[in-house]
């Protein structure tokens, strides 16, 4: 049986590969960038139009026309200067825009060394243009990718470069054209590679001291979803559940399960013909909330909330748990500029904003009274209401049934049993659906007698008009309902979560809350594997924004801070004692022999060189006995009064001991000659002729 | 009895030997890649600093690993490494000669990647490059070079340097190998016409016993002699056994003088050259050739190795105005090699 051929390697070209890994690089450079959304579809499709089909033609696409290049790159130019100059794109994002075309043009043109280290570098600078133009997690994968593929590309770019430069053309083509250079395997350890930079990036990144000059930087704000300031019934259609994550809630010290909590935003009172609307009263600056009253014999079941809200969902509401908010602080962002500070807002609704709104992701933490209201406590509060809630009370032209509903819910009774009343009877005599129907004149109408069933919106604008036309001041409010435990350890409230309720005035008590929508209805039902999956990503997305995007001088304390202990500690199981005197001295001393001991690495370092320039390891044993001996014998002669400059050969050694007239110089002769054929000429050295050789050199002195 | 006091100076390390001991043994210098990468470095270093931007100095961090990484790989890329050099038997000036480079990877495990070998510090340039010197094995490698002139070419040291893996940095390493090789003079057609004059001087009988093909004598037999050498009719008519003597050969007699005492430059180049020429051509004729120069006479011999000696003498010969003339000895064709032709 023949021996099997070897099979044809599977690899790419060496110049393949290289491009490759150039184009690759590119890709990952310009995911990063465009990760923000900033840089646009059509830029988007051009470029990646632009990735294959220069990978395809580009080749006979190279280096023609570059009159129309330049002229498209200049036009480029000035389009990009004159949306700056006219304040339509900030500085960063026109530039970054300029370096993708440079990009594409590249892209289209690379057939030298110096094309490919051009595409490189304006990758780089992409990179760095995503990195002012985006925070999200998609950044971070974009740049593993660029780490591990610009790897690759420099690598391969510095073989190419080697390769063409030694060699003739041809020669160096046939070698770019190997399969054997850029094999897997290699492809594999470069990876690797990249990993080990990006561990050495993550240890500069974590100690890179954070102290920010400040000057000019990039406001972020990557929107999400958003809260409206108003609500039309008439919609049509079916809601959606959208899992994106609008809050990650931190509950310190509170371990449970899934949160039912509502999660306030704003109050819209104003009613539309159609839905409603807030009122546009801008909030005022506030240094402190206004206290809660509390009812004799209740006690308070204060609780504080670390919530990270999603950069633009608010539009500048801030959003509280469900309860009392007694105070708000603002964690991040933390900023050296006064301007930058967010400010807390209080409109007449109650409802709290901040300010700037465009500050980006906020994280603030809400210290609130989680008691709720008893319906005991809230009767017999009278219908005493003040002028504030007088745009509560306000009745539009509704429907004769709806009145009638109203009366026969409402009337004679207690205004916080006619609530009670008015809410039980909608969630236990309609139905919730998501599905908005077919549109109607009056949704109101069709919901409670019609249709039957209805949304969260729905039910709470039917109890607030049951209750005003019952005489009793009710409003809706909108926000979130839920909250659910993620794996990463925070609540995430998403944006189908969204809901609407309804607050109801009795005085003394200010707006308490009602949900007339069935309980098991509220919130979304995200259970599928994209609303896991998307929960995970948001898990990652946390961490990332935690670790990195937020990372600043005061986590670099902290991180320093737990290291300095995790020492301490260390050090005091190395002593293995608990009494502070003695652990505080004993670590110090072991410590101290320890740092001995790797201030010697160094010594031992140069011994071992020393030593094995002495014995060179890599020689024939003739060889070595040549070096010993020609050592020896220069020792001898530097002894023997002879300078012997360095570099000196020993036949140029010899010939000055000659020149000199030294009476050695004929034992110099010898030795030199026997040690040229024994180190250099293959001849053998026995031990002995050494010994006798050196001895002639010696006697001959 | 008298003896000579040897007095011992006392073995201190001298600084530059403490130097040398605690020496950088690497050279390190940016490429022209390399510095664009440490200017943009800097560019997004200082960038990060006044943003505060994460995600630059994110990126100011892969950057700056990448430093630390390359310097790293370059480092095992060069230790381990011994490179030893092979030079040609022989040089000649003006014609192309390998000089082979044979390294060797000592290292375990970890290969060595883009290595380039080349001269520095001597009278040869030359560089050659390898791809890959995988773990414990050795390769080599050659360089071609072209003497421009005879005489003594001292070799310095091999130095081995990388960029790997980056291309940023070139990292080096010097390994001390100093040699010497002396090229011979260029060669040129030795000169046709003068050979017929020497001719006359061929092979001839020496008038003495010896292993030639001439008849010398007839003398008796002795024992022990080999029985082929009796003349069976000499021995029949005398009626014992008569041996045959042969003539003994001597090779042509030859020797090349080169006067060079008022030559310099250029003349003495093309004299040096002819003379060579001449010696290469007597030899190869199967002549004893001697070399008669300015102070120095070299015996006749012949034979590779004797063609070596010559040359190598003739690639050291310089001016020497002072020395007394070529003395050519007795009996032997003699070349004169001057200013002129030779005579």
């Amino acid at each position: 049986m023949s021996p099997a051929a070897p099979r044809p390697a599977r690899a790419p070209t060496a110049l393949a590969a290289q491009r490759w890994a150039g184009s690759l690089a590119a890709a990952s450079a310009f995911l990063a960038c465009t990760a923000s959304g900033d840089l646009g579809l059509s830029l988007s499709a051009v470029f990646f139009g632009s990735i294959f089909g220069a990978s395809f033609f580009g080749r006979r696409a190279a280096h023609r026309l570059p009159w129309a290049w330049n002229a498209l790159l200049i036009a480029a130019l000035l389009f990009l200067v004159a949306q700056f100059t006219a304040g339509r794109v900030d500085l960063v994002l026109a530039a970054a825009r300029f370096v993708a075309l440079l990009l594409i043009h590249r892209l289209w043109n690379r057939v030298t060394l110096r094309d490919e280290v051009l595409l490189l570098l304006l990758s780089l600078l992409l990179l760095c243009g995503g990195a002012a133009l985006s925070a999200e997690l998609a950044f971070g994968l974009a740049f593993v990718a660029f780490a591990v593929s610009a790897t690759w590309a420099l690598v391969l770019l510095h073989l190419r470069s080697e390769i063409e430069s030694g060699r003739s053309a041809e020669s160096a083509q046939a070698l770019l054209a190997s399969r054997r250079l850029a094999t897997p395997g290699l492809l594999l350890a470069l990876g690797l590679l990249a990993m080990a930079g990006l561990a050495g990036s993550a240890l500069v990144f974590f100690t890179f001291p954070r102290v920010s000059i400040g000057g000019f930087r990039r406001a972020t704000g990557n929107r999400v979803a958003g809260l409206s300031d108003r609500i039309d019934l008439g919609g049509q259609g079916v809601i959606s559940d959208d899992p994106r994550v609008v809050l990650r809630v931190r509950l310190p010290g509170a371990a449970r399960g899934d949160l039912d909590w509502h999660w306030r935003a704003r109050t819209l009172e104003l009613w539309t013909g159609r839905g409603w609307r807030a009122r546009a009263v801008p909030g005022r600056p506030v240094q402190r909330l206004p206290r809660r009253l509390q009812p004799e014999g209740r006690r308070a079941e204060v609780l504080r909330a670390e919530i990270e809200g999603v950069s633009g969902i608010s539009d500048g509401v801030l959003l509280t748990p469900e309860g009392w908010p007694i105070a708000v602080e603002f964690v991040r962002p933390l900023t050296a500029r006064a301007n930058d500070v967010p400010r807390l807002l209080r409109d007449d609704a109650g409802d709290l904003h901040f300010s700037p709104v465009e500050i980006g992701d906020l994280t603030y933490s809400v210290t609130f009274d989680r008691r709720r209201d008893a319906l005991v406590d809230l009767r017999g509060k009278g219908r005493d209401y003040p002028r504030e809630v007088a745009s509560s009370l306000i009745v539009p032209r509704l429907d004769p049934r709806i009145l009638a509903l109203s009366e026969e819910l409402t009337k004679g009774r207690d205004p916080a049993d006619a609530a009670n009343r008015i809410e039980r009877w909608l969630s236990g005599n309609l139905k919730y659906t998501r599905d908005l129907g077919a549109g109607s004149e009056d949704p109101l109408a069709d919901f409670l007698f019609v249709r039957r069933e209805g949304h969260c919106e729905l039910f709470a604008t039917a109890m607030v008009l049951l209750l005003r036309a019952g005489g009793v001041p009710a409003r809706a409010v909108t926000g979130y309902y839920g909250g659910k435990l993620t794996d990463a350890g925070y609540y995430a409230v998403r944006a189908g979560d969204a809901h609407s309720w309804v607050e109801v005035y009795f005085p003394g008590f200010g707006f308490v809350p009602f949900d007339p929508t069935p309980p098991s209805e509220r919130g979304s039902k995200l259970e599928g594997l994209w609303a896991k999956t998307v929960l995970v990503w948001d898990a990652v997305a946390a961490r990332w924004r935690a670790l990195v995007i937020d990372y600043d001088l005061v986590s670099q304390g902290r991180l320093l801070k737990s290291v300095l202990a995790a020492v301490a500690g260390a050090a005091k199981r190395f002593a293995g004692k608990s009494s502070t005197a003695r652990s505080f001295r004993v670590p110090w001393l072991r410590l101290s022999a320890l740092l001995f001991l790797i201030a010697l690495l160094p010594g031992a370092r140069l011994l071992r060189r020393w030593l094995k320039a002495r014995l060179p390891s890599n020689l024939a044993a003739d060889q070595r006995r040549a070096v010993r001996l020609w050592r020896d014998a220069r020792a001898a002669l530097v002894r023997a009064g002879l300078k012997v400059p360095v570099g000196l050969t020993a036949r140029e050694v010899a010939r000055l001991a000659s020149s000199l007239g030294l009476p050695a110089q004929a034992a110099a002769a010898r030795l030199a000659a026997r040690y040229l054929e024994a180190r250099w000429g293959g001849r053998s050295l026995l031990e002995g002729e050494a010994r006798g050789l050196l001895r002639d050199l010696r006697r001959s002195f | 009895m008298t003896s000579a006091v040897a007095v011992k100076p006392i073995s201190v390390p001298s600084m530059p030997r403490l130097r040398r001991l605690f020496r950088q043994q690497r050279k390190l210098k940016f490429t022209r890649v390399g510095r664009w990468y440490c200017g943009l470095s800097i560019g997004i270093g200082l960038a990060a600093i006044n943003t505060g931007n994460n995600l630059l100095f994110l990126v100011l961090g892969l950057m700056l690993s990448s430093i630390v990484v390359s310097g790293v790989l370059s480092e095992i890329a060069l230790r381990g490494l011994e490179v030893e050099r092979t030079l040609p038997a022989t040089a000649s000036a003006g014609a192309e000669s390998l000089v082979g480079l044979r390294a060797s990877n000592s290292k375990k495990r970890a290969s060595s990647f883009s290595l380039e070998l080349r001269e520095e510090g001597g009278d040869l340039v030359g560089r050659a490059y390898l791809l890959l010197l995988a773990a414990g094995e050795s390769h080599e490698v050659a360089y071609r070079f072209t003497p421009a002139r005879r005489g003594l070419h001292r070799l310095g040291a091999i130095v081995v340097a990388t960029r790997w893996p980056f291309g940023l940095f070139e990292k080096s390493r010097q390994l001390e190998r100093p040699d010497e090789l002396v090229v011979f003079p260029r060669r040129v057609p030795p000169p046709a016409a003068q050979r017929e004059a020497a001719g006359r001087v061929g092979e001839r009988p020496s008038g003495r016993a010896g292993h030639g093909t001439e008849l010398h004598a007839l003398r008796d037999h002795r024992a022990g002699e080999d029985v082929r050498t009796v003349h069976w009719r000499s021995s029949a008519r005398a009626g014992k056994l008569i041996g045959v003597e042969h003539e003994h050969e001597r090779r042509r007699q030859v020797c090349v003088a080169l006067d060079h005492r008022h030559l310099s430059g250029p003349v003495l180049e093309r004299a040096v050259e002819r003379a060579a020429a001449l010696v290469e051509r007597e030899l190869n004729a199967g002549a004893d050739v001697s070399l008669a120069l300015c102070g120095a006479t070299l015996p006749a011999r012949s034979g590779a190795s004797h063609l070596t000696a010559l040359l190598t003498a003739l690639a050291l010969v310089k001016s020497a105005p002072n020395a007394p003339g070529p003395l050519s000895p007795a009996g032997a064709a003699t070349f004169f090699v001057g200013a002129g032709e030779q005579t």
